[in-house]
């Protein structure tokens, strides 16, 4: 091989991308002190939020997701809050109130918990829709309305909720349009018997997350997250993404938002940054789509789940 | 699920086959069909219209028939369009019938008997005014098959079209080529017919294709093989040799005109004359282009006929049949013969005399004919004022005959100073033994017989001299005709003529007012009996030979023998020498010196060429069933890159590396990523370079006119290390 040669083949990543690479891998190293095992989910986790995505956990109870969560929350120096989602809690105990101010004979904006860089929205699920849709507000138009005085949301701004599967009869399922506002809904499933007793190991005596400390600034995130926006998407994947979104069209009684196929394609340009490459390649579409797509989809009959289709989709749908 | 479908490769390759797919519609492909079949039985129609006149106010009417036919197919129904195509028929019969002579009704018998000649194998050609009888029946099976067809009742017209084909082969005017080109219309009518009705897929339409070739084939290797029965036809000219005898002498109403030819030397009967003459046993007056046909009714021979309307001389000749003869010589004219044949002799429409059955060795007969006793001045003085009747029939030409052979004939006349049709025939007679040398071995002309022999050919028999000449005087309206028989033979004892196989000749009869027909012979004497007594002489195996003691000492014939009978040495002062025997036989044994050349092949006729498309068609169609062609398109299309812009030429240079490696190992699938194929199929590092360069152009966007050579000089050498010669 030549040296011309050589040239043309050489990885000349830019340096913004390689570093919101790092920051994906400093980050996920961290969660790792705390969580063992599943890090294709943290990976998932970290694309979502590079690619200014939400992210929904949805499980059975004691899995795990809030911790996850809260280590994630905590590798940044931002602020994080929790909401703990019940049946009786009220838009305005997340969103915030006006407070008549005695003083100056106004009213004081009281920012509710949704105001925070990270926010755990816990068992989402519990709360009623009119509760969950002030989250969503929030998420989807990162600013929030109290009283007609809006309040833009802090940068970054990111909502990582979970929601419970059991307990059905007592819960509230989201509404499609308001799944759709989620970039990404994994599972994380119990842990292997190896990974489970490193876990218990970790936590006799003092639990690891208190040790956690912050592993990136909030000013590297938001460049990370520029560089990531700007990481090249060519005309084959824009086509491939279409293509995977008009096959769940095709195949379920709802497929695929247009919304859904943009969350693909920024999911997959984070993921292309997770590898410090400067490009999207058909590989990144297919590791976020089994992410992306499937809550998004309403299968026609109870036998094909969104996943089943998707998985179609990914075997099917030509890459060109 | 995904092995069925082909992955992008696959697909590249379909799109650019997609254009060739149109031409593969079962219903274009169901009406060409029946254009071939409408062609089968128009086209010997119009080639004896072509004859006999002029042929476009037949293609008018078929013209006109097919744009009613197309404009009722849209408005009227199968049940009313019926009966207007019987109409058409009853008509058109109608017409005919009520145009015939009245003395041809009258006898309706003979219509009877006629009609059933015709099935028997009688050619419509014989028929009286065949030109409106084309033009009568023509209209109803076109109509009829172009119709249904474009109502889509294929089976309807296969079988319409399939009987007008049908009545044309019983009465032998379609040759086997055009028969065949005829049935290959009406399968292929019913046939793709089907499939456009019943939805027929790409590969039944390969596959009817494949079938109409294979109707081509096998009919031309049934004859061919040995063992196989059936006459030998192929697609290029016909190998046999025949007899001048077997060609001409013979009871058909009908005379073809063949390529090289040879000489029997067999003894068919000995004559018992008072006068030397030219054993007459047939003639004919229509000329097709390619062959004779006598037209008219054979009559039965009822008495004693009339003689020639000039001055004649008796001469009574006792005939003994020596082998198997279909034909009754005899001298011109004959007008009585003996009681013991009476009753089995027929007469022919010219006047000639004919067995009704063929006459066996031993048998005999005698005739009594009035020869014409003429001088050349009683000829110069005959003058042109022809009888209509003898007018019409004897200077009829094809239409298609070239005005060049008019052009040369009056060359001829002006050369000689010819003003009388006295002294163009023996211009013309002189012009043609002086020009023209004798060879048996002649490749038939594909075009006008005539023509060709007078332009083309050096040399020829004497089928071509007598055909050629009589064409040349029609041209200029002098009534002549074609007269087949036998020469005089050799002499045996005085008075008594022995008469062989190798003797049948053909000459020419040349009408004049108030005398009658006359004889002229525009072959070459003098090398045509060289021929034959060459056969003669190496025939010795033959037991007639005894018979024939000194054949050299005493020729059959004179040099001078009279072309006009029975004034042999007068020509007429403005006539200049008749023949010139010593240079006519150099230069028939230089022309055959010359004839060691190989033939260039002749280009296929129209109806050939039809029937060798089908084959290709069928080839290609065939081939296409197999793969065959992408095949072929893929071992070029993996080898040889030409070069565009970078993009492509990443994007072709990854195509036949997936190619390569889909034959290797196992196609990409489709919803497998570049980069997961090759960790499943563990490429080596060429592979993977390629594949790196490829997902550089395509999707980073990043692409150059090196990385482009790189990636194109990478997959040239995986081609080469990967394929074999065929790939």
């Amino acid at each position: 091989m030549t040296d011309a040669d050589s040239s043309t083949l050489e990885q000349e990543s830019d340096d913004a991308v390689e570093a919101a690479g790092d920051l994906a891998r400093r980050v996920a190293e961290n969660v790792g002190e705390v969580i063992v095992g599943h890090d294709a989910e943290i990976e998932h986790i970290l694309t979502a939020v590079l690619g200014r995505g939400h992210v929904l956990l949805e499980d059975v109870p004691g899995v795990g997701k809030t911790m996850l969560a809260r280590s994630i929350a905590a590798s940044f120096d931002g602020s994080f809050k929790r909401v703990q989602f019940t049946p009786d809690l009220l838009p305005s105990d997340i969103t915030g109130i006006n407070v008549y101010n005695q003083k100056t004979s106004e009213f004081d904006f009281r920012p509710g918990p949704v105001f925070a860089n990270v926010v755990l929205g816990d068992e989402i699920n519990r709360a009623p829709p009119k509760t969950q849709s002030a989250l969503l507000e929030a998420m989807e138009e990162q600013q929030v309305t109290v009283d007609g005085v809006t309040h833009e949301m802090p940068d970054p701004f990111t909502v990582i909720a979970t929601q419970n599967t059991v307990e059905r009869d007592r819960t509230y399922e989201l509404p499609m349009a308001e799944l759709d506002r989620f970039m990404k809904k994994l599972h994380l499933g119990y842990p292997d018997s190896d990974d489970e007793a490193e876990m218990l190991g970790r936590v006799v005596g003092n639990h690891p997350i208190e040790d956690l400390s912050p592993v990136a600034t909030l000013a590297d995130l938001q460049a990370a997250r520029t560089a990531v926006s700007e990481i090249t998407v060519e005309e084959p994947i824009r086509a491939y993404v279409t293509r995977l979104a008009e096959y769940t069209r095709d195949q379920a009684q709802l497929g695929v938002s247009p919304r859904g196929s943009i969350a693909l394609l920024r999911a997959a340009q984070a993921r292309a940054a997770l590898a410090g490459r400067d490009y999207v390649v058909p590989d990144d579409v297919q590791t976020e789509a089994r992410a992306i797509m499937p809550h998004r989809i309403r299968t026609a009959s109870a036998d094909r789940t969104g996943e089943e289709i998707v998985g179609e989709a990914l075997e099917t749908v030509a890459v060109e | 699920m995904s092995t069925e479908t082909g992955g992008p490769t696959e697909r590249a390759v379909d799109a650019a086959r997609r254009p060739l797919a149109a031409l593969f519609e079962p219903r274009g492909l169901a009406l060409l069909s029946a254009g071939l079949l409408l062609f089968s039985f128009t086209f010997p129609l119009y080639g004896i219209i072509d004859v006999v006149g002029d042929p476009s106010t037949f293609l008018l009417v078929v013209a006109v028939t097919l744009v009613l036919a197309t404009g009722l197919s849209r408005v009227v129904g199968a049940w009313t369009a019926l009966p207007v195509g019987l109409g058409l028929l009853v008509l058109g019969l109608w017409m005919y019938a009520s145009a015939l002579p009245a003395d041809v009704v009258a006898q309706q018998d003979r219509i009877l008997g006629d009609v059933v000649s015709l099935f028997m194998g009688l050619s419509v050609l014989r028929l009286q005014m065949i030109e409106l009888f084309a033009l009568a029946y023509t209209p109803a099976p076109v109509f009829l098959t172009w119709y249904l067809v474009l109502r889509r009742r294929y089976v309807g017209a296969a079988l319409v079209g399939g009987a007008a084909l049908t009545f044309f082969v019983l009465t032998g005017d379609v040759d086997t080529l055009v028969a065949l080109l005829g049935a290959l219309g009406a399968v292929g009518t019913v046939g793709f017919g089907r499939l456009e009705r019943f939805g027929g897929a790409d590969r039944a339409v390969e596959t009817m294709a494949v079938v109409l070739a294979a109707m081509v084939v096998a009919t031309m290797l049934v004859s061919v093989v040995p063992g196989g029965t059936g006459t030998p036809f192929g697609l290029f000219g016909e190998g046999g040799t025949d007899t001048i005898e077997g060609s001409l002498i013979n009871s058909d109403q009908r005379v073809s005109i063949q390529g090289s030819i040879s000489l029997s030397s067999a003894v068919r009967f000995t004559v018992e004359s008072p006068r030397e003459a030219y054993w007459r046993t047939g003639a004919y007056d229509r000329y097709t282009g390619d062959g004779w046909v006598r037209t008219g009714s054979t009559l039965d021979y009822r008495g004693e006929m009339s003689g020639p309307q000039g001055e004649s001389r008796i001469v009574e000749q006792a005939v003994t049949i020596e082998s198997e003869l279909d034909a009754m010589p005899a001298a011109w004219k004959p007008v009585r013969v003996s009681e013991n044949v009476a009753g089995d002799t027929s007469v022919t429409s010219l006047g000639g005399l004919q067995p009704a059955s063929a006459f066996t060795p031993g048998d005999s007969y005698t005739v009594v004919s009035r020869q014409p006793v003429v001088s050349p001045r009683r000829l110069q003085r005959a003058g042109d004022d022809y009888p209509g009747r003898i007018e019409s029939r004897y200077t009829n030409l094809p239409a298609s005959t070239p005005d060049r052979v008019a052009t040369r004939t009056r060359q001829i006349q002006d050369g000689a100073g010819a003003d009388t049709a006295y002294e163009t025939a023996r211009a013309v007679e002189s012009y043609l033994e002086r020009e023209k040398g004798y060879s048996l071995e002649v490749d038939r002309p594909d075009g006008e017989v005539a023509d060709s022999f007078l332009f083309e050919m050096d040399e020829g028999y004497c089928t071509y001299f007598a055909t050629t000449m009589v064409t040349m005087l029609r041209t200029q309206d002098i009534p002549a005709r074609f007269v087949v028989g036998y020469t005089t033979g050799e002499q045996v004892d005085s008075g008594t003529y022995q008469v062989r196989g190798l003797d049948s000749h053909a000459w020419v009869e040349v009408y004049f007012p108030d005398v009658g027909w006359v004889q002229f012979d525009p072959t070459p004497a003098g090398p045509r009996q060289d021929a034959e007594q060459d056969r003669i002489e190496g025939g010795g195996d033959l037991g007639n030979v005894d018979d024939d003691p000194e054949p050299t000492t005493e020729p059959p014939s004179t040099p001078d023998r009279p072309t006009t009978n029975p004034s042999p040495a007068t020509p007429g002062s403005t006539v200049g020498p008749i023949r010139t025997p010593t240079t006519d036989g150099d230069a028939v044994r230089t022309a055959n010196d010359e004839r060691g050349g190989i033939p260039l092949p002749e280009p296929p006729s129209r109806e050939e060429a039809a029937l060798i498309l089908v084959v290709l068609a069928g080839v290609a169609a065939g081939a296409r069933r197999l793969g065959l062609h992408e095949r072929a398109y893929r071992a070029v299309w993996v080898r040889w890159q030409p070069r565009a812009d970078p993009a492509s030429d990443v994007q072709r240079a990854f195509e036949r590396v997936e190619y390569v490696l889909a034959r290797e190992e196992r196609p990409r699938r489709d919803g497998e990523t570049p980069r997961q194929y090759l960790a499943a199929i563990d490429a080596d590092e060429p592979v993977e370079r390629v594949y790196r360069l490829h997902e550089r152009a395509r999707y980073a966007g990043d692409v150059t006119v090196s990385l482009a050579d790189d990636a194109v000089a990478a997959a040239n050498e995986i081609v080469r290390e990967r394929t074999g010669p065929l790939g």
